[in-house]
C-alpha cells in the first residue's frame, strides 16, 4: 500500500512538472522572446510606431468591433430558429454549422465579389450599378458570416443546457413564445452571448488574409503585420504590430474571462422532463430571426456551392464547363501533404486534450492555484494573433536551449500547444459535470490520486474528452497564421497549400483542397460521435449503476 | 492502472503516427527511383528547395529520377525567404533557392547568406543574366504588360490601351489595376523598368498620373489578372506568361504587349550558405542548365523562347520580340528597392 502511494505520488510530481514546464517552454518563452526582441532590436520603437499608425489600430478596432456587434446578431438568429424547429432539422442544420467551421476567406470573398462587385450580378447586372466592393464594408461582411457558424455552435450549446422544466411551466402558465424568448431564453444565454463577441472581437482582430483580399486599400493592423514579413522582410514591424494588436486582445480577454467563469460554471445538469421545443412558429422573435436565418443559409449555399462548382468545373470564353481537370491538377501540389496533416492533427487533437484535461484537473478539481495560472498561461495562443505565435517560435527556438526550428517536431508542438486554450475551456465544462464528492469518495477509501485519474477523471469525462479532441482535430486542420512562418520544405500543411495557390489565384485547385479538408473533418466528426454512440449504451449503464451508488451513500 | 495504461497506448501509438509520416514518403520516393539505369549519386540524401510555386514538380521529380536525391519542395515568396532568413540564423532556410524576384537575391548575396556556386555551363547565359561573383543566377526572365478585359472597357466607350504610355491617359481612370510593388516582385519590375527607361524624374511624373487613375493596389500578386477577369476592372498589370494567354482564353481577354517596351526581370536561383545538401543543389543547378531541362522549365514556366536566358533553347511563341525588351540597368535593381519602394509609398499615400 505504501508503496502504491509513494509510485502514485510520483506520478503525480511527475505530471504535475512536465505540465508546468511545457506550458511554460511552449507558450509562455515564445511570447515573451518577442517582447524581448522586438524592445531591443534597433530600428523603431513600440511607441514610435504606435503613435505614427494610430490609423491602423483605430481601422483595426472599428472592423472588429463592427464584425463582433453584426456576428453575434446574426448568431442569435440562427440559435433562435432552434427552439421552433424538429430535431431532424436540427441536426441537418447543426451539420451545416460544422461543416462550415470550416471557412476559407478566400471563397466567401469570391463569391462576394461575383454577387456585389462591381461588374456582380446582383449589382451590376440585375440593378444596373456600379459599386465599389472593396473596402471595410467588405471586410466586416466576410468576417461576420464566417465566425457565425462557430458562433452559432456555441450558443446551441447553451440552449441545450435550458432547463426544460423552466420553459415548459411558463408555456402551461400561457406565456407568448416572444416572451419566453426574451424573458427566459436571452437573459440564459447572455453570457454566451458576451463570450461569443468576445471571440468574434479577437477572431476578427487576427484575420490577415480577408483585409487583403477584399479589403482594397483599407489597411488593417493584422494584415499590415503579414504584408511587413513577406513583402519588405521586416520582422521587426511585423513584431511591433502584433503586440499593437495584443493590447486590444488582452483588454477583450480580461472580459472574456470574467464572463466565462459564469458561462462554464453554469452548466448543470438538466433535471429531465420533457424537452419543451419545438415552441409554436409566431412572434417578432420568429419572424426576425427566421429572416435573418435564411439570408445566412443561403450565402452559406452559394459560398459552399462555388468551393464545389470551382472543384469540378472549367472555365472557357467566360462560361463554365463541368471537369476532372481541378481534381488531377491537385495530385502535385499535395504528394505526402494530407497523411502529414492528418497525423499531425491526430497528433493535436490527443495531445492537445490529454494536457488540457490534466491541466483542468489540478486547476478545478484539485484548486490548484499554481495550475490556475498556468491555465490562463495556456489560453494566450487563443487570444493573440496566430501568426503572432508563429514569430514568437520562430525567436525563441532558432537558438540555444532550445534550437529546434527547421525540424517537424516544432510544428506539431506549436498545433499542440495551440489547442490548450480551447481545450481547457472544454475539459472545464467536461469536469463541472462530475460530483465533486466522487474524488473524495476515492481518496477516503484508500485510493490514490492516479485512482482518481483511472476510475474517475478519466472515464467520467470521456465523452468531453472525444469533443475536445474533435475541436482540436479540425482547428489543426484549418490552421494557418501560427504555422507558416515555421514549416521547412517537406513539412507543409494542407492548409498552407490552399493559401498559397490562392494567392497564386489557382482557385480550382484551392477549391479541390478545401473540399477535401471539409470531407476529412467530416469524416472525423462521423468517427468521433460514432464511437460516442456506440458507447452511449454502456456509458449510460456505468452513469445508472453511479447514481444508484450515491442514493445508497446519502 | 487502467487509464495509465491507456495513456501509455497512445504515446506509442503516436510516436508510430510520427514515424509512418516521416518514413511513409521515404520508401514511396525510393520506390519510384529505383527503376531507373542513370547513375544514383545521390541515393538517400534529400535537398530541400524553396520555390516560387509547386508546379516545378515535374522537374524536380526528373531530377530524382536520375540522382536518386530526394526533393522537397515548399512554395514561398522571396520576401517572406529573407525574413525567416533574418529571424532564424541558426540555419539556412532550405538547400536550393529556385525562382522570386532578383531583388531578393541580390540582398541575400549582400547579407551573405548565399553559397557561391559556379556550374561549368554557366557561361552559356548572358552575362547580364547572372551574378558576376558567381553568387545567383537566372532562371528565366519574367516579362510585364497588361491584361484587358474588353467587354468592361467598352460599356465605358474605351479604345483598348496599346501603350504604357496610355495608361497615363485621365480617361482610363478607376480602371486600372495593379498590385503593391512591395509584395509583387513583377511589379516593383515594371516600375523600376519604366523609371530607368524614362529618366528618374520623366519616369516618376509617369508614375504619378498612372497612380491617379488606380483606385487601390492589391495586396496579392495576383489581383490584376483575377479583378480583370472579373470584369471589376478593365486593365490589369500583369506578368505575361502562358497562365496570361491561359487566362486570356478562360475569360475572354486580352493580352497586350506594350508597343513603348517591355519591362523584364531575372528570376533567380542561388544555394543557400552552409547548405546540408550543397552538392545536390549545385548538381541541380548543373541539371537545370542542359539545354533539354532548360526547355522543360520554359513549358513549365509557360515563357516565350525570349524568355529564356539560355540561346537556342525554344520555349512556347507567345508573340514577344526579344527587341521589345526596355534597357534596364540590373546593377542597380536591388540596391535602389528600398529608396524606390519608399518614394513610391509616399506617392500613393492610403490606397
Amino acid at each position: 500500500m505504501a508503496k502504491k502511494h509513494f509510485g502514485s505520488k510520483t506520478i503525480n510530481l511527475i505530471v504535475f512538472i512536465v505540465l508546468s514546464l511545457s506550458i511554460l517552454v511552449f507558450i509562455l518563452y515564445p511570447y515573451l522572446s518577442i517582447f524581448i526582441e522586438s524592445f531591443n532590436e534597433p530600428g523603431q520603437t513600440f511607441f514610435d510606431f504606435f503613435v505614427n499608425n494610430l490609423d491602423l489600430t483605430k481601422n483595426s478596432l472599428f472592423i472588429a468591433i463592427t464584425t463582433m456587434i453584426l456576428s453575434t446578431v446574426l448568431s442569435t438568429a440562427v440559435t433562435l430558429i432552434f427552439v421552433f424547429i424538429s430535431k431532424k432539422w436540427q441536426q441537418i442544420l447543426r451539420l451545416i454549422l460544422l461543416i462550415t467551421m470550416v471557412s476559407p476567406p478566400f471563397v466567401t470573398s469570391l463569391a462576394y465579389i461575383t454577387l456585389f462587385g462591381r461588374r456582380g450580378m446582383i449589382t451590376h447586372d440585375l440593378l444596373q450599378l456600379t459599386i465599389n466592393p472593396y473596402g471595410p464594408q467588405g471586410i466586416i461582411l466576410m468576417e461576420a458570416l464566417s465566425f457565425t457558424s462557430l458562433n452559432a455552435l456555441v450558443l446551441i450549446g447553451l440552449i441545450n443546457q435550458l432547463e426544460p422544466s423552466l420553459i415548459n411551466s411558463a408555456r402551461s402558465l400561457g406565456a407568448k413564445v416572444d416572451s419566453i424568448i426574451k424573458d427566459i431564453i436571452i437573459p440564459l444565454l447572455r453570457p454566451g452571448l458576451i463570450v461569443v463577441a468576445l471571440i468574434s472581437f479577437i477572431r476578427s482582430l487576427a484575420d490577415f488574409q480577408t483585409p487583403t483580399i477584399i479589403g482594397g486599400s483599407y489597411k488593417v493592423l493584422a494584415s499590415e503585420g503579414y504584408l511587413a514579413v513577406i513583402s519588405m522582410g521586416d520582422i521587426h514591424q511585423a513584431a511591433l504590430i502584433n503586440i499593437t494588436l495584443a493590447i486590444p486582445a488582452l483588454i477583450g480577454f480580461f472580459l472574456y474571462i470574467k464572463y466565462d467563469r459564469i458561462v462554464t460554471t453554469q452548466g448543470h445538469e438538466n433535471s429531465g422532463g420533457q424537452s419543451p421545443f419545438p415552441l409554436p412558429k409566431k412572434g417578432a422573435f420568429f419572424w426576425i430571426s427566421s429572416v435573418l436565418s435564411i439570408f445566412f443559409y443561403i450565402a452559406l449555399i452559394l459560398q459552399y456551392g462555388s468551393i464545389v462548382l470551382n472543384a469540378v468545373s472549367e472555365k472557357f470564353m467566360g462560361k463554365f464547363h463541368f471537369s476532372l481537370q481541378p481534381i488531377l491538377q491537385t495530385g502535385p501540389y499535395l504528394n505526402d501533404t494530407i497523411l502529414r496533416t492528418v497525423s499531425y492533427s491526430i497528433i493535436a487533437g490527443l495531445l492537445g486534450s490529454l494536457i488540457s484535461f490534466f491541466i483542468i484537473y489540478y486547476s478545478q478539481v484539485k484548486k490548484n492555484k499554481w495550475m490556475q495560472f498556468i491555465e490562463m498561461v495556456g489560453t494566450f495562443p487563443y487570444i493573440l494573433p496566430g501568426t503572432f505565435f508563429g514569430l514568437g517560435y520562430l525567436y525563441a527556438f532558432s537558438k540555444p536551449p532550445l534550437q529546434i526550428t527547421g525540424t517537424a517536431i516544432i510544428v506539431v508542438i506549436n498545433v499542440i500547444f495551440k489547442q490548450v486554450a480551447f481545450a481547457t475551456k472544454a475539459a472545464k465544462a467536461a469536469t463541472n459535470q462530475i460530483e465533486p464528492t466522487y474524488f473524495k469518495t476515492v481518496h477516503d477509501l484508500g485510493g490514490t490520486v492516479v485512482n482518481e485519474w483511472n476510475d474517475v477523471f478519466f472515464p467520467m469525462t470521456k465523452h468531453g474528452f472525444a469533443l475536445t479532441f474533435l475541436n482540436g482535430f479540425i482547428s489543426t486542420m484549418t490552421t494557418i497564421g501560427s504555422i507558416i512562418f515555421l514549416v521547412h520544405p517537406g513539412q507543409n500543411m494542407m492548409t498552407l497549400v490552399m493559401f498559397d495557390v490562392v494567392q497564386q489565384g489557382q482557385y480550382q485547385v484551392a477549391s479541390v483542397i478545401a473540399c477535401l479538408i471539409i470531407l476529412i473533418c467530416l469524416i472525423a466528426a462521423g468517427i468521433v460521435f460514432g464511437i460516442i454512440n456506440l458507447s452511449e449504451r454502456d456509458w449510460s449503464h456505468v452513469f445508472r449503476s453511479q447514481r444508484s451508488n450515491q442514493e445508497v451513500q446519502s | 492502472m487502467k487509464a495509465i495504461k491507456k495513456i501509455g497506448l497512445l504515446a506509442v501509438f503516436l510516436m508510430a503516427l510520427l514515424v509512418v509520416t516521416a518514413c511513409g514518403n521515404n520508401s514511396s520516393k525510393d520506390s519510384s527511383s529505383n527503376d531507373t539505369k542513370s547513375s544514383q549519386q545521390f541515393k538517400g540524401k534529400t535537398m530541400n528547395v524553396v520555390a516560387t510555386s509547386d508546379a516545378y514538380q515535374p522537374l524536380f521529380d526528373k531530377f530524382s529520377k536520375q540522382t536518386g536525391a530526394k526533393v522537397k519542395v515548399l512554395s514561398m515568396s522571396s520576401g517572406e525567404v529573407l525574413a525567416r532568413m533574418k529571424a532564424d540564423k541558426s540555419k539556412p532556410m532550405a538547400d536550393l533557392w529556385f525562382g522570386g524576384g532578383l531583388d531578393a537575391f541580390m540582398q541575400a548575396k549582400t547579407d551573405g547568406q548565399l553559397e557561391k556556386y559556379q556550374s561549368s555551363s554557366v557561361k552559356k547565359i548572358d552575362s547580364q543574366y547572372r551574378d558576376k561573383d558567381g553568387y545567383w543566377l537566372s532562371k528565366g526572365l519574367t516579362v510585364g504588360g497588361f491584361v484587358v478585359n474588353k467587354k468592361v472597357l467598352k460599356e465605358k466607350n474605351l479604345p483598348v490601351p496599346k501603350t504604357w504610355a496610355d495608361l497615363a491617359d485621365s480617361k482610363y481612370k478607376g480602371e486600372i489595376i495593379m498590385s503593391d510593388p512591395a509584395v509583387s516582385g513583377t511589379m516593383y519590375a515594371i516600375v523600376k523598368g519604366i523609371i530607368d527607361q524614362k529618366g528618374e524624374k520623366a519616369g516618376w511624373e509617369y508614375w504619378n498620373k498612372v497612380n491617379d487613375n488606380i483606385s487601390f493596389y492589391g495586396k496579392r500578386g495576383k489581383d490584376p489578372q483575377e479583378k480583370t477577369a472579373s470584369g471589376e476592372f478593365g486593365i490589369g498589370i500583369i506578368p505575361v506568361d502562358k497562365m496570361a494567354f491561359d487566362s486570356a482564353k478562360q475569360n475572354d481577354l486580352t493580352v497586350v504587349y506594350p508597343k513603348d517596351g517591355i519591362p523584364w526581370v531575372p528570376e533567380g536561383v542561388a544555394v543557400f550558405k552552409n547548405a546540408p545538401g550543397k552538392k545536390v543543389a549545385e548538381a541541380f543547378i548543373d541539371f537545370m542548365l542542359e539545354p533539354k531541362n532548360m526547355k522543360e522549365l520554359a513549358k513549365l514556366d509557360g515563357k516565350d523562347t525570349d524568355q529564356i536566358i539560355m540561346p537556342g533553347v525554344k520555349g512556347l511563341d507567345l508573340g514577344l520580340n526579344k527587341k521589345d525588351l526596355m534597357k534596364e540597368n540590373l546593377s542597380t535593381f536591388g540596391s535602389d528597392r528600398t529608396a524606390v519602394l519608399n518614394k513610391w509609398s509616399d506617392m500613393v499615400g492610403d490606397k
